[in-house]
């Protein structure tokens, strides 16, 4: 008989509150947050375009994160929190 | 000591089954691993002198501390003797510092490997091969050191190939791609100096990575001969924008470069100004987005934003005309190389 150790993480237990959807985007502000992938900002002003034009949404507006292989840094999150309902994140590959 | 493990146990009936549930769990590389019993563990946490709790590193983009406690046992599992675990923690500090940045490298299409570079004393004292077959086989602390960061980023971080890890094809470096420089034979100063540290301070370096390319030219005796021929074939190999180079001269060409008094410097320079691509030719062959502009058949496009980016490393046997280069992955701002003292 032997013992071996686990050599993974054992995961904590972290509450994460998702916001709940909203019924409906009509008069919602979008957040696109653009990865900087070739396109993806075209990609994601065209989502934003469709989502004013044809739900309702009252503006679609565009941030860039530092880079693809990066969370979005503090800057950005701060101003999406405070001027946006909802957000669209992409990748443009 | 031992009450101070904490990781969950699991009790088999001999080393078979050791090995069969390690591969059951999904903890392994595809190769077999050596059982992590606490006794094992425990040595190689003394040998670096850690207690089990001590944070090595807080990988910031997976949520994820870790632990000289998880470090040792996946150095166990790869098969290394306790004396190697201060380069093991030193090069795991390096994936974990921000300017690595964990998550691009451990996750991306492109498929980084972590190229470990080690400098100082440390290198001859654990017999990291310098030398004949340096990208190996051959020598268990250059395989067995890489295996068990990249069983970290495994087991700790998350980095399973085919979930968090996506390389389309990633390399054969991705399972340890761990070098020495040839600090007694070269001739310039070593890697780890050039990036801050004393001589007798040992370093390791890590670079997130492609794989080694080798070129060769045996036909010619001058520095220009020979780095011309790598220019050549450095020019086109990269993705438009790498953070890093690393090129390692082997014995017979850092002998001939050096023979004509070159410095790593000269080397550098040299390499920056012939390594650079026309918009023009990066448009056509599709590496630039966008048909080809008025001026772009002049306009010059470097391989790297600096010199300093290209790494030079004297390493590789003493015979044979052949040397490499090594594209960092990525970009500047995705991932730079970083260096780590050992401490012991």
């Amino acid at each position: 008989m032997m013992e071996i150790l686990d050599p993974t993480v054992e995961a904590t237990i972290q509450p994460v509150k998702f916001v709940p959807r909203p019924d409906s985007l009509s008069g919602k502000r979008v957040g696109l947050v653009d990865n900087t992938k070739l396109n993806s900002d075209r990609l994601l002003q065209k989502i934003g375009d469709i989502l004013v034009a044809d739900y309702g949404a009252a503006e679609a507006r565009m941030w860039r994160k530092h880079n693809a292989s990066v969370p979005a840094h503090e800057e950005i999150v701060e101003e999406l929190r405070a001027s946006c309902d909802v957000m669209v994140a992409g990748i443009g590959d | 000591m031992s009450a101070a493990l904490a990781s969950r146990r699991h009790r088999v009936a001999d080393l078979t089954e050791a090995i069969e549930l390690c591969y059951a769990k999904g903890w392994t590389d595809g190769l077999p691993v050596v059982p992590p019993t606490p006794d094992r563990v425990e040595a190689m946490l003394a040998a670096a002198r850690l207690r089990p709790d001590h944070e090595v590193t807080y990988v910031a983009h997976r949520a994820v501390s870790v632990t000289a406690e998880k470090v040792a046992i996946n150095a166990v599992m790869a098969g290394c003797r306790p004396e190697y675990m201060p380069v093991v923690v030193a090069a795991v500090e390096g994936i974990g510092d921000p300017r690595w940045s964990y998550h691009g490298p451990g996750t991306s299409t492109a498929g980084a490997g972590v190229l470990i570079i080690v400098n100082g004393p440390v290198a001859k004292e654990l017999d990291i091969n310098a030398g004949d077959n340096l990208f190996g086989p051959g020598w268990r602390s250059n395989l067995t050191i890489g295996r068990a960061v990249r069983l970290v980023m495994r087991n700790v971080c998350g980095s399973r190939p085919g979930t968090l890890d996506r390389g389309t094809l990633g390399h054969p470096g991705k399972l340890s791609y761990v070098i020495a420089e040839n600090e007694a034979e070269s001739p310039w100063p070593p890697l780890h100096v050039e990036r801050g540290f004393r001589p007798d301070q040992s370093a390791v370096t890590v670079v997130a990575a492609a794989g080694p390319r080798q070129f060769y030219n045996q036909l010619s005796n001058t520095a220009e001969g020979v780095l011309t021929t790598l220019a050549d074939d450095m020019r086109i190999s990269g993705n438009v924008g790498q953070p890093h180079y690393v090129v390692v001269l082997a014995g017979e060409h850092m002998l001939t470069i050096a023979g004509d008094g070159w410095t790593k410097a000269m080397i550098r320079d040299f390499l920056f100004e012939h390594t650079q691509n026309s918009y023009a030719h990066l448009r056509r062959t599709h590496l630039l987005a966008g048909d080809v502009q008025p001026g772009d058949e002049t306009r010059r496009r470097p391989l790297v934003e600096s010199p300093d980016d290209i790494l030079v490393v004297a390493a590789g046997g003493r015979a044979g005309a052949f040397s490499c280069y090594i594209p960092g992955w990525a970009g500047r701002r995705a991932s730079q190389a970083v260096t780590k003292e050992v401490t012991r």
